[in-house]
Formats: C-alpha cells, sequence, structure tokens
C-alpha cells in the first residue's frame, strides 16, 4: 500500500479497461495503489476515479487521501464506474471528506455501482446534502 | 400521603383469537377506541386482514393507516423500524397512537418464527421509555402451535381474549425481554463452504460468496446484497470480534444461509434494529444486513457471537453448492 504525489496535466485516458488495465496506467500517475484499488486524478473535470475494491484494508488511506485532495475549492467528482466493491467504512470515509468540503461545497458522485447505491439508500447516507450523486454515465477523463 | 396515577407508557397486548371473525371482533373496537379519541393509528397485517378490517370499518378505515405485514416482516427485525418511525411521526402531535402487528402467522419457517418471537420481546424494550401508545399483536390460536401461544404470553405484559384483559403473570419483563438471545441454532446437515476470516482475507472471502452464491442459484442483484451484508459482519469480527472469525455457508431447498462465529460480545439488544443517524461514526452493519438480507439470526454470549443470515432461493434450477475447490480449510467451530 503506498501513497503516491499526483502528476497533474496529463492528458486524458480512455475509459472502459479492466482494472489491471487500470493499474497497468496507474504506475504512470495514480494518487493511490494496494493490491485491490486504483485511484487516479481527472482533469475534466477535476475528481478522482476508483478503479477495484475499498474495504477496512484500505479505507482508512483513502479517508487520507481525501482529506487533502480538494483544497482549492470547487466541487470535486468522484468517478465510481470501476470500483467493483465499497464497504461502509469506504463510504465513511466519503461522508467524511464530503462533510469537511465546506459550506456550500458539495462532492458529486458519478457512476454509483448498484450495490453502493444501495448501501447509500438504506444507511440514509444518499440524502445528505453535501453528497450529491449523478445519474448519468461516468464523466471523468 | 397521596396517590399517584401511573405514568403513561407502552402497552404491549397480545390478542389471542380463534378464526377470523374472532380477529374482528378483537381488532375492530381497539380500531374505533382510537378513531373516536382521534388518536394516530397504523395497522400491519397481511392483505387479506386489510380487506377484512375495511369492509368491518366501512368509513372509519379512512382514518386507519394500513400496511402489508407480508412484506414490512418478511424480515421480522425491520418492524420495530416502522413501528419507531410511526410513534416518532405521531407521538405530541395527536391525542395518542395505536397500532396492531401481526408478525406470526401459520406457514412462517422456523427460522422465521424464532425471530418473529425474539422481534415481540424486543418491542418491550424498544418502547419501554418512549412516549405511550398502545399496540396489539392477533395471535391465532386455531392456527399456531400451542408454544408459539405460550410464548405470546412471556412477550406481551397484557392479553386479550374471549375472557376479557388480563395481565399476563407469565411475562418475562422488560430487562429479561431485552437479554442477550441464547437460543440454540439448529446445525445444518452439511455445509458447502467453510473458511476463517481475518483482515488480509476480506477480499477473497467476498469472492468466494458471491461464487457460491450464484453457484446456489442467486441472482447478481441478491448476491450482491449477501456479500455486502457478510463482508460488513466479517469485518465486525476483525474489529469488534477478537480480530478474526470462522465463515460457513450452506443452503437447503428454500435458503441460502452464511454463517459469521467470532469472539465478540454483543450487548446492544437493538443494535440490529436502530436506524442509524447520518453522523459517520454510526455503527451501521447489522442494521445493513437486516436491510439487504431475507433474516438476520444473532446469538450472543460472553466470549461468542454468532450472526447468521438468510437469502431465500427462487424456484429456478439450481448449481450444487458443493465444488471441488470451493476452498474449505478444515477448520473447527470457534
Amino acid at each position: 500500500m503506498k501513497l503516491l504525489a499526483a502528476r497533474r496535466g496529463r492528458q486524458p485516458t480512455s475509459r472502459g479497461g479492466t482494472i489491471a488495465d487500470l493499474a497497468s496506467e496507474s504506475i504512470r500517475d495514480p494518487v493511490y495503489v494496494d493490491s485491490q484499488l486504483v485511484v487516479k486524478r481527472t482533469e475534466f473535470p477535476l475528481g478522482l476515479r476508483f478503479a477495484g475494491e475499498i474495504d477496512i484494508n484500505n479505507s482508512g488511506a483513502i479517508a487520507r487521501s481525501l482529506m487533502t485532495a480538494f483544497p482549492n475549492g470547487g466541487t470535486p467528482h468522484l468517478d465510481f464506474t470501476n470500483l467493483v466493491f465499497c464497504d461502509i467504512s469506504g463510504i465513511r470515509a466519503l461522508v467524511t471528506c464530503a462533510q469537511n468540503l465546506g459550506p456550500g461545497r458539495v462532492l458529486l458522485i458519478h457512476g454509483l455501482p448498484e450495490q453502493l447505491a444501495t448501501v447509500m439508500r438504506v444507511t440514509g447516507w444518499a440524502d445528505l446534502p453535501y453528497l450529491e450523486i449523478c445519474d448519468c454515465e461516468a464523466t471523468a477523463r | 400521603m397521596s396517590l399517584v396515577s401511573p405514568t403513561p407508557k407502552f402497552r404491549h397486548e397480545a390478542l389471542l383469537y380463534a378464526g377470523w371473525p374472532e380477529f374482528v371482533s378483537g381488532t375492530v373496537p381497539f380500531i374505533r377506541g382510537g378513531v373516536e379519541a382521534d388518536e394516530a393509528i397504523l395497522v400491519v397485517v397481511s392483505p387479506e386482514k386489510i380487506d377484512l378490517l375495511r369492509t368491518a370499518l366501512d368509513r372509519d378505515a379512512d382514518r386507519v393507516t394500513f400496511a402489508n405485514m407480508n412484506e414490512v416482516g418478511s424480515n421480522p427485525a425491520r418492524i420495530i423500524p416502522l413501528w419507531r418511525e410511526f410513534v416518532d411521526a405521531n407521538a405530541g402531535r395527536v391525542p395518542g397512537l395505536r397500532g396492531i402487528g401481526e408478525p406470526i402467522w401459520k406457514g412462517r419457517s422456523e427460522d422465521e418464527l424464532s425471530e418473529c418471537q425474539r422481534h415481540e420481546s424486543l418491542l418491550n424494550v424498544a418502547f419501554d421509555s418512549g412516549p405511550a401508545w398502545q399496540l396489539l399483536c392477533p395471535y391465532d390460536v386455531a392456527q399456531l402451535p400451542t408454544g408459539v401461544v405460550v410464548e405470546a404470553r412471556h412477550s406481551h405484559e397484557h392479553l386479550l381474549s374471549r375472557s376479557g384483559t388480563n395481565q399476563s403473570v407469565e411475562f418475562r419483563g422488560v430487562e429479561g425481554c431485552g437479554a442477550p438471545d441464547t437460543r440454540a441454532l439448529p446445525e445444518p446437515r452439511s455445509v458447502a463452504f467453510e473458511t476463517s476470516i481475518d483482515r488480509p482475507s476480506l477480499r477473497a472471502i467476498r469472492a468466494q460468496l458471491a461464487h457460491h452464491a450464484s453457484a446456489a442459484g442467486l441472482s447478481p442483484a441478491t448476491s450482491a446484497r449477501l456479500v455486502t451484508a457478510v463482508n460488513e459482519i466479517a469485518t465486525n469480527s476483525v474489529v469488534h470480534g477478537g480480530g478474526c472469525g470462522k465463515l460457513r455457508m450452506w443452503a437447503d431447498s428454500s435458503k441460502l444461509v452464511c454463517e459469521v462465529r467470532d469472539q465478540g460480545s454483543i450487548k446492544n439488544a437493538l443494535a440490529d434494529r436502530t436506524k442509524p443517524g447520518t453522523d459517520p461514526a454510526h455503527a451501521r452493519g447489522l442494521w445493513l444486513a437486516n436491510q439487504l438480507c431475507d433474516l438476520v439470526q444473532i446469538r450472543s454470549f460472553d466470549h461468542m457471537t454468532v450472526v447468521r443470515v438468510h437469502m431465500r432461493l427462487g424456484t429456478g434450477p439450481r448449481l450444487s453448492l458443493v465444488t471441488p475447490d470451493d476452498g474449505r480449510d478444515g477448520g473447527t467451530r470457534n
């Protein structure tokens, strides 16, 4: 498990690859990578793209990454299209990040998988004002 | 010395009836009493009995909110949250509240019946210290086994029958109702998958669960719900249950069951049926399991907790759960 500094200004990459593809890409510019998750920064819109699985083995590291990922205002976009699994500790990290964004800011989630949408709905986290779920196809590149 | 009236509190009463005419004659006066007192009334029974009551109540039925117990109570641990919502929405806004709930009927499986009886006990715990309201729980004594009626006398402080209203001398009390559930669970005839739980193994366990759930005939969506729930319970073992645990999985003709055992202990009797707030720190695992799965059974001792989650199986063709490479580790129960 290793946190890496993000490199900015890269060209958009193609979407829809496998986790292995994304892991391969992540060698170039991952924000975070471990044996079950790759997180990459996206530029258009500003945000992060997740591929793999989040559970108690990496949710703490994800929470720490998220706390410092969006310091400069604006609306952070999270692309979950390739997030295969996320447990409650992972959602807790997202909620905490969204809470800490500050007044008027929201965390916008794209491509929310059905498994995660169900969990967020039944735990009451889908209705938080600072966490917005976009029902579009994922947009991040 | 002055006499002080007892503070109004939650009144939990079993209606012991035999046949539908007695169901009507036992419930309709109770409902009409609420209508006349301008109370909020929620009736949670089967669709057939909702129709029966609508007919019997005529225009008064418009003053009653009905809910289908077959849906609400398909997992009985979801019933207390419904009553909680009803009480929170109405207490203090209307002169009173009353409800009718019939979670137990002929045809419930043994596992469902067992958890319905736990639900009936936990109602006393859930509402003992809150606003005053009345809940009437019908039991069809002509249809149900004697043991079920005996248990109703243990879990209800009041009994209503042909002979009128009586205090149940067999009521086990609120404290007794909230005691940890240590009833024995039936052993499966065979286990399809068994493995140890620890922190690094969670991802592999999810993959194995998904594989076996699919082999048992669960749809991808249902399988995802099961995997999510079991992952949370296994995570509880890692975080709260001594750092490790044991997982077993099996199926019979009607259901798939996953069991997690660990060395933890659950002290809060309502842990699995208290809706979490939005605060990220609130526990959610057991609540989530009840919302995602058809039945959750919790047995907790001083140094051991067993949680079983059930998913009903459809009627379509199924493959065998047992595969040559199903990852058995030959471990024993802790």
